[in-house]
């Protein structure tokens, strides 16, 4: 909504600057999102009159004057010989600036100065000075009728300067899109009355012009209609043009313009229809009808914007005998638009109910200020006054005469609502005392007026609300409105109370941001992926999709089922960029469903591709890139931290769809964790992603579900433990797991810890075969153990691994 | 030359040369051919039965002496000669940079997330959450909203495409009703979370994106509680220099309802008075009366933020969609 500081003075008094204004509207709640300062035409130039003139002590050509600004008296030094006391002139003030000259670089700006040692404060001006038409030698002298300190261009009939506010007005406050509205705010801020437009009477008795019949009273509570004939179609009044034009509008023309101007004034959006183009009815002597009925299916209707409409019964017509008029609260019919030889005016000034003028909108992509107005709900109690607001501006205008008795059709009047306000409730809510007439004062101001009622509890008081204000319905919308006038900047502040919240999740987001800092610590930077995904991409991963019914774009038309996508997408991005180490891992919810509902989830995921290191300049790691082990290392480390045990990796024996090689991961070889592995090559350089690219995904709820913070310490070691290697060949299908299995099942004496040391194929080791290398660690908690305890029990292990895998011992 | 005299000269021979000794190897030859078995200074050592018992104390005396002198240019040669060989082949060059091991980054809006869950704790608040996919009673009705308010446009809320067309939630207060429904009052929480409207990507856009949400449900809550609490969060979050400013505004769930703006010094940087930051207001009665709260026994208030929002702020960032392409060069920065 736009406004203008001049057009808010005429309903409303009020001496803020104009940056006061935008501060006190912006904490009333409307929010001023643009100010604009327009610099009117004679800026700083006043009517003044001269009341003396004598002669320059210094100067034969120059005279000193005595002259009357309206305020008080200047002294001002004039060359021009034209004039005398008495006369009325035009004159400039110290600190405005001449009208700009072609040719001018920077504006004349006018001073307080001494002219041959007399102080001059302003100019008088010539027509030549001001840019006005030449016709004198000297000032120009105006008429005796002009008035002492008036602007210069008020004089004239300029625009003189203003400001225009842009406000946003929130969607409860349809009042709120009026000048009048603004007004009210500002009046019950300041105490100022609130002024509304005079009106002249309707004409008490007559016959009416025309006829009115509502068949759709549930959308069309009141319809009211005036006539006016013998109009002047034509440009609109400069006062108009300029109004309309400073809030955005565009004029069109005189009728036209003031069904607009009376809109924004008040709120109601009115339309006109050339009265000769509306078809009378049969029966009705001849009188042109009008019906407010839905439209019927099918219906086509042809808007002034020249679109045709195919209209339902959701959608309200203003039609006559023959045929659609206006689409009712969005916009006229092209069939009876105002034109430049239009004579007779009907004015229609309405109420409609908003859904339904919400869905025709919607419905047919048509939103215009009458619409946003009616779809937030308008005042039904202003309609009258807002038809006679605008037939009066017409008749000023355009000319013509008001054609017999105003038609208003209003079936059933709705009465004013009540709501009670318990006046200790305020500070209780707000947290500072307002006393109770305070209160009643502020809400009156607002419009609302106090009525009692037959058993109203002591200490409240029950007033009507004012039909403009739809927001208002109960007490705390009340107390909303005292804090508003109150000043919320004036509530004071208390400090936090003491009491402690509790939510189950309070303790799991501890859980995932502990995982997010070991995984960072572990050198992956976290990603946060987006939501939805493409299809394609989510069914990558060999799951079915929940899809958006309405996506945006096939780009995200999916809710992700797995992060992986999404990494594989980021990792992509970065290639593409030139990142060379990529190693990310996201913990976010997934969506999968179950059954017919849609389950959601938490994942982690980890992604590496690239480089292992950061870029060096010495050594044989600085070019190798990553690999699975790297990927294997970083989920161990994550489940060991959680104090997961038993944890099984199980190679798949087939690659499978975004998978090269994998493993399922799994508790207990039961409960599946997640998985991990390698991406299909080929698919990853359809995404431009060369090196190979590890990706790994386990389920975060099941982590959290089987955590175990618990640490107990164990005892270091106080013996020393002696070491024995073995290295072995066997077949390529023998894992680690096997060889672990064997060490299980022989269960060697003060064993301590197994490790792989090395692990190769090639050279001397056949094919299909591979050599494994094993660390044996022993140590007995009690004492020094001997060689010759160990040698014996170290002989059976490894003739185990000789019998049970097909090992050849490397000695 | 007598006995005392072949000492003291041998003794000098040994003492110049291994003083002179240029490398550990020709030292420990040097040592060898004094000290060693058939070494210069053994031999005397030797001779020492030969002489007379007069002279022997003497002899014996000088003897030991000269060796202490020996051994004592041994050790000092030697660990000059060490410190030597020690010396790196080439100089280091300190300029060079370092071998990383890297250590990742939470992304910012973790960290923001992280550091708004902790401003709120210290107050007292538990962090709650609550489904990405909600029902329309959830997110609109109990909320307040009714079924043609302008907020519940099917243009700006996404829906899936399952039994009974759940939705994306569109806001954090969702978790508000979910939570009253489960627990009863009172309610100190807060809920970070993403939510989604159906906006296209753009520089201030991105289809998914998180909010932070408090709640707060006690007897005698007022206006100034909820001023004093976002007061306290916000120059925890934004630094002591901040100022807020509360402003009426329209909520359908809170009555009454503010909008905050706040100010500090990069505010002023970026040429503005004060940036809105955030919504609340006094929880609506209704909405009580939904969760089955009695709004004359109970008053609370809510607020929600964006956290991209805090994070593009606080950072400088102007790209709302740097946030999800996760480009190392990006995360690597916070």
């Amino acid at each position: 909504m736009k406004v203008t500081l001049n057009w808010l003075k005429n309903h409303v008094d009020f001496d803020w600057s104009p940056e006061e204004l935008t501060e006190r509207l912006t904490l009333l709640g409307l929010e001023v999102e643009g100010v604009k300062r327009l610099v009117g035409a004679f800026e700083g130039i006043v009517v003044a009159q001269v009341l003396s003139r004598d002669k320059h002590p210094n100067a034969d050509k120059l005279s000193v004057c005595r002259v009357a600004d309206g305020r008080g008296e200047r002294q001002i030094v004039c060359g021009a010989q034209n004039f005398q006391p008495g006369d009325k002139v035009p004159l400039i003030l110290p600190g405005a600036s001449l009208p700009p000259k072609p040719g001018d670089k920077e504006p004349f700006v006018i001073k307080v100065g001494k002219i041959r040692g007399v102080e001059s404060h302003g100019m008088m001006c010539s027509p030549a000075e001001l840019g006005l038409p030449d016709a004198v030698d000297g000032l120009l002298i105006l008429p005796p009728t002009a008035t002492v300190g008036q602007p210069f261009a008020e004089f004239l009939g300029r625009a003189g300067s203003d400001v225009v506010y842009d406000l946003e007005v929130t969607p409860n406050r349809p009042d709120l899109n009026s000048v009048i509205g603004i007004a009210r705010e500002i009046a019950a801020l300041t105490g100022n009355s609130l002024r509304h437009p005079e009106l002249t009477a309707d004409p008490v008795a007559g016959a009416a012009p025309v006829v009115v019949r509502i068949d759709a009273p549930d959308l069309c509570p009141r319809y009211t209609a005036r006539v006016i004939r013998g109009v002047r179609v034509g440009p609109s009044p400069d006062w108009l043009r300029s109004m309309l034009e400073k809030v955005g509008l565009r004029s069109i023309n005189n009728v036209v313009d003031v069904s607009n101007y009376v809109m924004l004034e008040t709120g109601q959006p009115l339309h006109t229809f050339d009265l000769r183009l509306i078809e009378p009815a049969v029966g009705v002597g001849g009188l042109p009808t009008l019906v407010i009925r839905r439209a019927a299916e099918g219906e086509m209707f042809t808007t002034l914007d020249g679109r045709e409409h195919r209209l339902t019964p959701e959608n309200l017509l203003i039609a006559d005998s023959a045929k659609g008029i206006a689409l009712a609260g969005v916009m006229g019919g092209l069939n009876t638009e105002i034109r430049d030889s239009t004579t007779d005016v009907l004015i229609e000034s309405a109420y409609f109910t908003p859904t339904q003028i919400r869905r025709t909108s919607k419905a047919l992509g048509l939103r215009t200020d009458a619409s946003y107005r009616f779809e937030r709900g308008a005042d039904p109690n202003a309609v009258a006054t807002a038809g006679r607001r605008c037939a009066d501006l017409i008749l000023a205008t355009a000319g013509g005469i008001a054609d017999g008795l105003p038609v208003d059709a209003w079936p059933t009047v709705a009465e004013a609502k009540t709501v009670v306000l318990r006046h200790e409730k305020v500070e209780a809510l707000l947290g500072v005392a307002i006393p109770g007439v305070d209160q009643v004062g502020m809400l009156t101001r607002l419009g609302l007026a106090l009525q009692p009622a037959e058993g109203d509890a002591p200490g409240s008081s029950r007033f009507s609300i004012p039909s403009w204000r739809v927001d208002l319905k109960r007490e705390a919308d009340l107390i909303e409105e005292i804090a508003r006038l109150y000043g919320v900047d004036r509530i004071p502040s208390t400090p936090p109370r003491r009491a402690t919240g509790a939510h189950p999740f309070d303790a799991v987001y501890d859980q995932l941001a502990e995982i997010r800092r070991q995984l960072a610590a572990l050198g992956l930077n976290e990603a946060q992926g987006q939501t939805l995904i493409n299809d394609g991409a989510a069914r990558l991963i060999g799951v079915e999709p929940v899809l958006l019914a309405n996506p945006l774009s096939s780009d995200m038309n999916a809710l992700r089922p797995s992060l992986l996508p999404g990494l594989i997408d980021c990792l992509s991005h970065n290639l593409t960029r030139r990142n060379g180490e990529v190693q990310l891992f996201e913990i976010g919810r997934v969506f999968n469903r179950s059954g017919d509902a849609v389950v959601e989830g938490w994942r982690l995921a980890v992604a590496l591709t690239g480089a292992r290191n950061p870029l060096f300049w010495a050594g044989a790691e600085r070019d190798v890139t990553c690999d699975i082990s790297d990927l294997k290392g970083m989920v161990e480390e994550i489940l060991e931290a959680s104090g997961l045990r038993g944890v099984t990796y199980t190679r798949r024996t087939e690659a499978t769809g975004l998978w090269i090689e994998s493993a399922v991961v799994a508790l207990g070889g039961k409960r599946v964790l997640g998985q991990l592995g390698q991406m299909q090559p080929v698919l990853a350089k359809r995404r431009d992603l060369r090196d190979p690219v590890f990706l790994a995904e386990l389920d975060l709820d099941l982590i959290l579900a089987r955590r175990n913070p618990v640490r107990s310490f164990k005892p270091l070691p106080q013996f020393p433990s002696i070491r024995r290697d073995v290295a072995m060949i066997v077949p390529e299908g023998v894992t680690h797991e096997a060889v672990l299995e064997v060490v299980r099942q022989i269960k060697p004496a003060n064993l301590e810890s197994i490790d792989p040391f090395d692990v190769f194929r090639g050279r001397q080791v056949p094919a299909g075969q591979k050599s494994l290398a094993y660390a044996l660690t022993y140590r007995a908690a009690d004492r020094t153990l001997r060689e010759d305890e160990v040698t014996p029990v170290h002989s059976r292990l490894v003739e185990g691994f000789r019998g049970s895998m097909g090992a050849s011992i490397r000695e | 030359m007598s006995l005392l005299e072949q000492i003291e000269s041998v003794k000098q021979a040994a003492v110049t040369e291994l003083q002179s000794a240029e490398e550990l190897p020709a030292l420990e030859r040097t040592k060898g051919a004094f000290l060693g078995a058939g070494g210069r200074f053994t031999a005397l050592m030797k001779e020492m039965g030969s002489i007379s018992k007069e002279e022997r104390p003497a002899a014996g005396k000088a003897m030991n002496a000269a060796k202490l002198e020996i051994e004592s240019a041994l050790v000092q040669r030697r660990e000059t000669l060490e410190l030597k060989a020690a010396l790196p082949a080439e100089p280091a060059d300190f300029t060079l940079p370092g071998r990383r091991r890297r250590v990742g980054r939470l992304h910012p809006l973790s960290q923001v997330t992280d550091d708004i869950v902790r401003a709120f704790r210290r107050l007292g608040f538990a962090v709650a959450d609550g489904p990405e996919i909600e029902d329309e009673y959830h997110c609109f009705d109990a909320l307040n909203t009714p079924a043609d308010h302008p907020a519940r446009d099917a243009q700006d809320t996404f829906f899936v495409d399952a039994a009974g067309r759940p939705l994306l939630r569109t806001h954090t207060s969702s978790v508000q009703i979910r939570v009253m429904e489960k627990m009863p009052p009172p309610i100190r929480i807060i809920v970070p979370g993403r939510v989604y409207r159906r906006d296209n990507a753009d520089a201030t856009h991105n289809p998914t994106f998180h909010q932070i949400e408090g709640l707060y449900v006690d007897r005698n809550v007022t206006v100034g509680d909820l001023k004093g609490t976002v007061e306290a969060v916000f120059r925890d979050l934004l630094g002591s220099d901040v100022r807020l400013r509360f402003r009426p505004h329209y909520f359908s769930y809170t009555e009454p309802s503010l909008e905050i703006d706040f100010t500090n010094a990069l505010v002023k940087k970026l040429g503005k008075d004060w940036l809105e930051i955030a919504g609340c207001g006094m929880v609506h009665p209704k909405v009580f009366e939904t969760v089955g709260y009695d709004p004359e026994v109970w008053s609370g208030w809510a607020f929600g933020f964006g956290i991209e929002r805090i994070a593009m702020l606080r950072y400088g960032i102007t790209d709302i969609r740097l946030f999800y392409e996760n480009d190392v060069r990006f995360l690597r920065q916070f």
